[in-house]
């Protein structure tokens, strides 16, 4: 009896490895193999047509003295830093707001949903319209008000600016996850505030945001992860060269300017696994600190 | 359903599935149709020089009963070689590439192209035959590794008769020095409101950053790089001169203003000199059939570009495409036809120069004479004769390409000197080209 039941659990562990053997071998070949290759080439001096030569650690040697790289990095940081939060603000008061009751609603979040799904090279190049010094429609609009009028894109103190203005310009995916978790939050729990005479904020604050966190810290994650690795706007709006002096130059553009203009593809890998590492570690602090402040239904 | 019957399904799916994700593993060798061989050849054009390319490749294939080429798009700048890199190294490489001038000798040296001395020898084809600029950037080590396609005089002078006039100039006089064309500009620029409604000319918006120091670098007397020590040069006191002059224009009207002001013109009908906002310019030659054709009316002159006293009198260098045989190409002799036909054939380059409107860098090429009748032509042909210069020839020259790009946006944008800006691109790019060299 026994030795028949673990035949038939071996034959079931056999089709089920098969069934999920397309799944497997693609990670394995496209996700896997790639990554490890990539970690293998960041100790080789690796230009693409010759065999990559082993180099130990010297491309992470160049790299902690390459002011560029500090740079990017920065850049990064700063996008991270401001875009994030910038998006997460303006598409959590875009879901309060369209999660009234008001005739047309349907018209009005299709109107603030579209822009995300416009392609980014579209709209990039749309942008670089709008933020045209001259002629773009943001600095006539500055102009008629007689404010400063910032030549944007062509100023490096103003450039990362109107790329994060940019940004929140296409949060429509996440206004509809925080609309869909609005949804959710138990209208009894308004009610009873009222009744106990909690304002508006007080109840935004204390029911509305709490029972949002897990919504918003999903966005937070996703959010950072994406703006740490930023680059087809700045790419495109820049001609793929990250300036005006450097103010554009993200990490993943100058990741891809050394593996594909220069093709030191080990120096590229470095790179990565830096950025890899440095994301994972963040990511990973902001799940050790999420305890405190994201609140998950039905748990204690 | 048995299990047998379940077997042979779940065989017959993982086989098609193995197939669906090997769609590379079939087709080792090009087609052949109707006896012809088919070869493939990548090209940079879009737009109408993509058609007019359409055309030359039409005539070759008229003319060759057994070779018939298929011209694929494959973007293909300074900043995105990846593409053949990667079918390189993947060994599915086209028979025959587009490559730009200077980023042949680093092809070169990387292994991405094969050498062509072979053929040049079979074809009896000389070095004397081509414009020495034009031989010279094909050459790397010895050996030749591409052939010229088209060879740009860069550049010519251009300024606009019309607005000369208006500012009370004399529309016949271009500038022959920097100090008359600085002159010629106060006289020209027109701001208002802190925005600029006309400029006479802005340094660094030549083609680029990078070209425009090469530009003016040479018309002050300077060099950046010298081949026989393999030193780069970028900190070569004249250049940093010229640097120091494109800079004094971003100090006089603000880096940020011009280049706001740049951004809202575009490459054809909105080009800037074509519609007068910008009354002088270097010109490509490509740009007199483009002017004809939007801006047929723009009274224009063409001469050589000024230069300081004391520096480079009509100054120049040579661009250019070429062709070349990647390393791997499965058809080399039909490619080799492709090229010599394009580049050394009379009839050829004459398809080339008529149909394209491009220069053949091939000298002895019957379509020269026929362009000097041309208008505007021939004085791209006296430049292309007096040219002393190419880009350097060695394998870091997309880098120095990126490295000057960035000096130069430093320098006018006032976060370096120019002395700075040019000693820190020299430097890094000397760093590279020893790396590259190293790692032979």
């Amino acid at each position: 009896m026994k030795k028949r039941q673990s035949t038939t659990e071996k034959r079931n562990l056999r089709n089920g490895l098969l069934f999920c053997s397309p799944v497997i071998v693609g990670l394995a070949v496209f996700t896997l193999y790639p990554m490890l290759a990539s970690l293998y080439y960041s100790f080789c001096n690796y230009p693409m047509l010759k065999p990559p030569v082993w180099v130990g650690l010297t491309n992470y040697r160049v790299l902690i003295h390459d002011p560029v790289f500090y740079k990017s990095l920065s850049n990064t940081a700063y996008y991270a830093a401001f875009a994030t939060p910038a998006g997460i603000v303006t598409a959590f008061l875009l879901a309060v707001l369209l999660n009234q009751k008001v005739r047309g609603m349907a018209i009005f979040r299709t109107m603030f949903f579209v822009p995300s799904i416009v392609p980014m090279v579209a709209g990039s190049v749309l942008w670089l319209w709008l933020l045209n010094p001259d002629y773009g429609l943001i600095n006539t609009i500055l102009r008629s008000m007689h404010l400063h009028a910032p030549g944007w894109l062509n100023d490096p103190a103003t450039a990362k600016p109107a790329l994060i203005l940019m940004s929140v310009w296409g949060v429509g995916g996440w206004m509809l996850i925080y609309l869909a978790g609005l949804q959710d939050v138990p209208v009894d729990l308004y009610e009873a505030a009222e009744i106990d005479g909690a304002g508006p904020l007080q109840r935004m604050l204390h029911i509305t945001i709490p029972f949002m966190s897990p919504h918003l810290f999903f966005t937070l994650v996703m959010g950072f992860i994406g703006a740490a690795t930023y680059f087809t706007q700045a790419y495109v709006m820049t001609g793929g060269q990250g300036g005006p002096v450097d103010s554009t130059r993200f990490f993943s553009i100058y990741l891809f300017q050394n593996a594909f203009m220069y093709w030191k593809m080990g120096y590229a890998c470095a790179l990565a696994w830096i950025l890899f590492v440095l994301i994972l570690l963040f990511t990973l602090a902001l799940f050790k600190t999420s305890a405190r402040y994201v609140h998950y239904g039905g748990e204690r | 359903m048995t299990t047998g019957q379940m077997r042979t399904k779940l065989l017959v799916s993982l086989l098609t599935l193995s197939l669906a994700i090997c769609p590379g593993c079939a087709r080792r060798h090009g087609p052949s149709v109707g006896g012809k061989v088919v070869i493939s050849v990548w090209h940079p054009w879009g737009g109408t020089q993509k058609e007019r390319l359409d055309q030359v490749v039409a005539e070759f294939n008229r003319t060759h009963k057994h070779i018939q080429v298929r011209a694929v798009f494959t973007p293909n700048d300074l900043n995105a070689d990846q593409k053949l890199f990667t079918s390189v190294a993947a060994g599915q490489p086209p028979d025959a590439t587009f490559v730009d001038g200077p980023q042949v000798a680093g092809w070169a040296e990387q292994g991405a192209l094969a050498p062509l001395d072979r053929f040049v020898k079979q074809s009896g084809i000389e070095p004397h035959d081509y414009f020495a600029p034009c031989w010279q950037q094909c050459s790397y080590r010895g050996h030749i590794w591409a052939m010229t396609y088209c060879a740009d005089p860069n550049f010519a002078f251009a300024w606009n008769k019309k607005v000369f006039r208006e500012c009370g100039l004399d529309p016949d006089k271009p500038p022959t020095t920097i100090a008359e064309l600085d002159a010629i500009n106060d006289r020209i620029t027109k701001i208002e409101h802190g925005r600029i409604i006309r400029i006479g000319i802005i340094p660094w918006s030549q083609f680029g950053n990078a070209n425009s120091i090469f530009t003016w670098g040479w018309a002050f007397g300077g060099g950046f790089y010298d081949p026989k020590t393999d030193k780069i040069t970028a900190d070569d006191p004249r250049v940093v001169k010229a640097l120091e002059w494109m800079t004094s224009y971003a100090k006089k009207y603000d880096v940020s203003t011009i280049n706001g002001f740049r951004q809202g013109f575009g490459s054809r009908d909105q080009n800037p000199f074509y519609i007068g906002k910008v009354a002088m310019q270097c010109l490509h030659i490509s740009q007199l059939d483009d002017i004809a054709t939007y801006a047929p009316d723009l009274d224009y002159g063409l001469t050589y570009i000024p230069a300081p006293p004391d520096g480079e009198q009509h100054s120049s260098w040579v661009g250019g495409w070429c062709l070349a045989i990647p390393k791997g190409s499965r058809h080399p002799k039909e490619a080799w036809e492709f090229l010599r036909w394009c580049s050394h054939d009379p009839k050829g380059t004459q398809a080339v120069g008529r149909l394209q409107s491009l220069l053949p860098g091939c000298r002895t090429s019957p379509y020269i004479k026929e362009a000097a009748k041309k208008p505007g032509y021939s004085q791209f042909l006296k430049i292309m004769e007096e040219c002393r210069h190419q880009r350097p020839v060695m394998p870091a020259q997309n880098f120095y390409m990126g490295s000057l790009d960035r000096a130069v946006d430093f320098a006018v944008y006032g976060q370096l000197t120019s002395r700075q800006a040019l000693r820190k691109s020299a430097e890094e790019t000397q760093a590279e080209l020893d790396l590259r060299l190293a790692g032979r």
